[in-house]
């Protein structure tokens, strides 16, 4: 694997493959301390998961149709939720990231209100996590507090250990050994994760399927995160 | 953080408790260990193997240590049944160890039976509240002790089952609401053997689903979500087809390129009609199948079976077509048609369907792989180790039966599966409980059942726990799986096992002799010498997964099918009082209400109706309409055996005569994160079983719904890019 240019973290979604299970919404929540809210909260529209799956219906009964599509950060390369930080806490890294700094967030919220996905989620509160299930607090992330902005990272974290690794013995990253939570626990493979500056990489691969699409493109928002559309066999 | 004064106050107090024990429960307060072990380099995480018991699937697991807790669970990529991948509840088995209302000692009853009012004591309080009532009975009439236990697997089950044969009881019974009887049951029918078939859906062109839940909760969730995933876009140039026959829109439904709609019951039917077309049309030569056509296929044509399931004839004629001209192709069924009053019909009609296509044994079809090879070395054992899943349903009512004639006089619930949650109330499990005299329970949490009990010993949790395990299904049974404490113990709780050995040395005679291991982690070191590789080393891999795969084991009925004996499905009520029958099926997150008190799994969407924390009842949106019952309303669910209130969800998917409801909720003694969401779908059920396994019926009842007043809202989760619109689909 040589390329110049550093890496440019890309995730492709097959969209045949996803069941809908929800596993990496669970994953997420474990690997990145998201908190969880309360019906009331939830009702508020307040909850705070960095990955969901969505679910529309195509047609009703008596030929129901429906499909999942789970949505986390697409790391846009013209990210809306950019320009409009007044302080400069979600920013474009140069790895294609859409990253936040959490201690210059001032919780203005412009971000969430400018992004087309609706991915960004805010801490109204600060959360607790009631003892001893902190304890399963991952600590290679803060516990973001009241009045920021959150939202999923590709887990920049796993990102580094990674590199980290690498580095320490010496060798370039391989493909594949960055893993995101999500695309990691997802049992049907439907996630992929990589490095879309490398025309070898799985990710790579993938984003060239004639199936390919991305969500609200003519938005002209360039996300990293292709879609595989779902095929539907013919029949009655 | 702690500073210098602090750090000093605590080092002194250290050094106190370690003479005088107990010091785990200062320790956990600042730092995990003083002491770190050898291989700890603060900063990095360690991982750890072992396995899951979230269901009874068996899945493989790597647990991230870092500091001595448990952070992060992910599945082990040696493990034959999930191969690296885990599902939502697998995931969130944290939060079951590190639980706010987790038991952290013994807790004797301080109330009424069932009030969950309890005092904490210490263990040898405890146990000196247990030993006595065991040895008293014991001396005078040891057969009237009861052990009640979910299902247990591997040398954990030996451990129960030697205690009780060396006590003196035979009354011993496990039961699981999520065995697999009807499956069990058509194999035998079908087959000649008594085991569930591995399916290799991977490698199939064509899926036929009859009523299946595999993609959530079936057989074996994320064995069969790999194998999905494979089917679909796992080849270059072949993509397998899913086509669904079902009476509810499930996950899996959503995923199938085709969807026909049954009516409830008559999954089995549907397999059959297809299996007519294929020996009628002499669509797949081989298939002759001679005696089984003149034994009753014949008369179950398209035409007959269309009136009955409500799909055209040409339905079925195009499915054979289909079925016949892109091999391999398999059937596979789920716990809908299982659950049914004819749920064994319906699971044999499938597994002939797959007899007659002729898929035993191919790439893409199904097969009994055999184990015995790898359970040969556990000898009479064996069966204990790796029992098959049933439900237990049977020997339950009849110790129920014996409860309420006061044949015991002491129960031991061991992680009881809470059957006085998940029966229906003409069951009468509660009121059998209160004529025990003595009831210990060993349980992690206080649920409907455990709340019962007059002694509570707290147990550790599987991630805490040694262990070993056995998938109860396909190729994957020839792996042995091993569990090892993660962390050490959190809380002041001990195993099962390391409880049953300690009793049964305390209580000594024959009793002792029968167990003779210090501990629990020796037995299975025992058990395990002498294997190829070192237990060690196996306990670093998860277990012995490099087992050859042993031959398929031939087929005792291959030669001549038999139809299997017709049944119809059984619903309580008149159509004309309770128009809709009810469908009630595992939760995607909490199951059968096992789940309910984790706070991951009760604000994880369902995955059709993106409903949080609280039940519901699909319903078809035309039938709400002339109802007048409108998205989110409150409805009252009647059925002959009692009424639950829950809110409307307007269900595209639902067929206009049938509503839904996910089971789990409801939950009264279960803490604060299960409690208050909802009223609970079995006491809604009469007490019926499936004909042909008497494994219990969950789609047993018909229901009538009427509008009322309910305070608090059902919560979507919605999305914020739109949403489905009642109004798209009222005609």
């Amino acid at each position: 694997m040589s390329h110049g240019g550093g890496h440019k973290w890309g995730m492709a979604i097959d969209l045949d493959r996803c069941t809908g299970c929800n596993a990496c919404m669970v994953a997420c929540s474990a690997e990145n301390n998201v908190p969880i809210t309360s019906e009331d909260q939830a009702g508020k529209g307040r909850l705070m998961h960095w990955i969901r799956v969505n679910r529309y219906w195509q047609s009703g009964w008596p030929r129901p149709e429906s499909v999942h599509i789970p949505v986390p950060c697409m790391h846009c390369g013209k990210a809306p939720c950019e320009p409009v930080c007044p302080v400069y806490a979600t920013y474009h890294n140069e790895e294609n990231l859409n990253a936040m700094v959490y201690n210059r967030c001032v919780g203005t919220r412009y971000c969430a209100n400018n992004c087309p996905y609706s991915v960004r989620v805010f801490n109204w509160f600060d959360n607790k996590w009631e003892g001893p299930l902190d304890e399963q607090l991952n600590p290679d992330l803060s516990v973001r507090s009241r009045g920021v902005m959150e939202k999923c990272t590709f887990c920049i974290q796993r990102i580094r250990r990674a590199k980290e690794q690498a580095s320490t013995e010496n060798r370039a990253l391989r493909d594949g050994e960055v893993v995101p939570a999500c695309v990691q626990t997802c049992p049907p493979g439907a996630l992929l994760f990589g490095d879309l500056n490398d025309p070898d990489s799985e990710v790579s691969r993938a984003v060239r399927n004639l199936r390919r699409f991305r969500l609200m493109e003519h938005l002209g928002t360039e996300p990293s995160v292709t879609y595989l559309k779902r095929v539907k066999g013919g029949g009655t | 953080m702690i500073d210098r004064r602090d750090f000093l106050k605590f080092t002194g107090l250290t050094a106190f408790t370690a003479l005088f024990g107990g010091c785990e429960k200062l320790s956990r307060t600042i730092v995990p260990f003083v002491i770190p072990p050898e291989n700890y380099v603060l900063g990095e995480a360690l991982w750890y193997a072992t396995a899951c018991r979230m269901c009874p699937a068996g899945c493989g697991t790597l647990v991230r240590i870092s500091e001595g807790r448990a952070k992060k669970i992910e599945g082990n990529p040696k493990h034959p049944v999930n191969r690296g991948k885990l599902c939502a509840r697998g995931q969130a088995a944290l939060q079951g160890l590190y639980h706010p209302e987790r038991l952290r000692q013994p807790m004797k009853l301080a109330g009424a039976r069932g009030s969950g009012s309890y005092t904490p004591i210490t263990w040898p309080e405890a146990l000196a509240i247990l030993m006595p009532h065991l040895a008293k009975i014991r001396s005078e009439a040891p057969e009237s002790l009861l052990m009640l236990s979910g299902r247990m697997r591997g040398h954990a089950n030996v451990v129960a089952d030697r205690f009780m044969k060396g006590f003196g009881s035979p009354n011993r019974v496990s039961w699981e609401p999520l065995g697999h009887d009807a499956q069990l049951a058509a194999s035998e029918a079908i087959y000649g053997i008594r085991d569930l078939p591995e399916y290799d859906l991977a490698n199939a062109r064509y899926a036929l689903s009859f009523g299946g839940d595999f993609l959530e909760t079936g057989l074996s969730p994320v064995h069969f979500g790999r194998a999905y995933g494979a089917m679909r876009q796992g080849r270059e140039t072949v993509r397998g087809k899913l086509v669904h026959f079902g009476s509810r829109f499930s996950m899996t439904s959503a995923n199938a390129d085709v969807y026909f709609p049954v009516a409830p019951g008559t999954e089995g039917l549907a397999a059959l009609a297809i299996a007519h077309v294929l020996l009628r049309d002499k669509l797949l030569p081989q298939a002759a199948g001679g005696g089984v056509w003149d034994g009753g296929l014949k008369e179950i044509t398209p035409e007959a079976v269309s009136r009955r399931t409500g799909l055209p004839p040409s339905a079925f004629v195009e499915t054979a077509r289909e079925l016949a001209g892109n091999r391999p192709a398999i059937a596979l069924a789920g716990t809908g048609p299982a659950t049914m009053g004819n749920g064994t019909y319906n699971l044999s009609c499938v597994a002939l369907l797959n007899a007659l296509a002729g898929n035993y044994g191919t790439p893409g079809g199904i097969s009994f792989p055999d184990r015995r090879a790898t359970l040969s070395r556990f000898g009479g054992d064996a069966q204990l180790i790796a029992p098959a899943p049933e439900s237990g349903h049977g020997a339950l009512r009849a110790a129920t039966d014996r409860m309420r004639k006061g044949a015991f006089r002491v129960a031991l619930l061991l992680e009881p599966s809470n059957p006085a949650f998940a029966l229906p109330p003409a069951f009468r499990f509660e009121e059998a409980l209160g004529h025990v005299p003595f009831i210990a329970a060993m349980a992690p949490f206080i649920d409907e059942t455990t709340a019962h009990a007059d002694l509570i010993l707290p147990t550790s949790h599987f991630l805490e726990s040694w262990g070993d395990d056995f998938a109860p299904m396909g190729h994957a049974g020839n792996a042995i799986t091993l569990m090892q404490p993660v962390i050490s113990v959190y809380h002041d709780t001990r195993a099962i096992p390391d409880i049953l050995l300690a009793a049964a040395r305390e209580l000594g005679g024959p009793l002792a002799s029968a167990l003779p291991a210090g501990n629990f982690r020796e037995y299975l070191a025992n058990a395990y010498a002498g294997m190829e590789i070192p237990f060690e080393q196996a306990l670093q891999e998860g277990g012995y997964f490099r087992m050859k795969p042993g031959p398929l084991r031939p087929l005792p009925k291959d030669a001549g099918h038999s139809m299997p004996k017709a049944s119809e499905p059984a619903f309580a009520g008149s159509p004309d009082r309770y128009p809709f029958v009810l469908r009630l099926y595992p939760s995607n997150s909490l199951l059968d209400g096992r789940h309910a008190n984790l706070p991951w799994l009760q604000e994880l969407p369902d995955p059709l109706t993106t409903a949080v924390w609280r039940n519901w009842v699909e319903i078809n949106p035309d039938t709400a309409l002339k109802l007048g019952i409108a998205e989110g309303d409150g409805v009252a669910v009647a059925s002959p055996a009692g009424t639950i209130r829950a809110h409307a969800v307007l269900h595209p998917g639902l067929a206009p005569d049938v509503v839904a409801m996910p089971l789990g909720q409801g939950h009264g003694r279960y803490g604060k994160f299960a409690g208050g969401r909802g009223e609970n779908p079995f006491t809604l059920l009469p007490d019926a079983t499936d004909a042909g396994s008497g494994s219990p019926a969950w789609q047993s009842t018909r229901v009538a719904l009427s509008k009322v007043a309910l305070k608090g809202r059902l919560v979507r989760f919605g999305f914020p890019e739109g949403q489905w619109k009642p109004d798209q689909f009222i005609a």
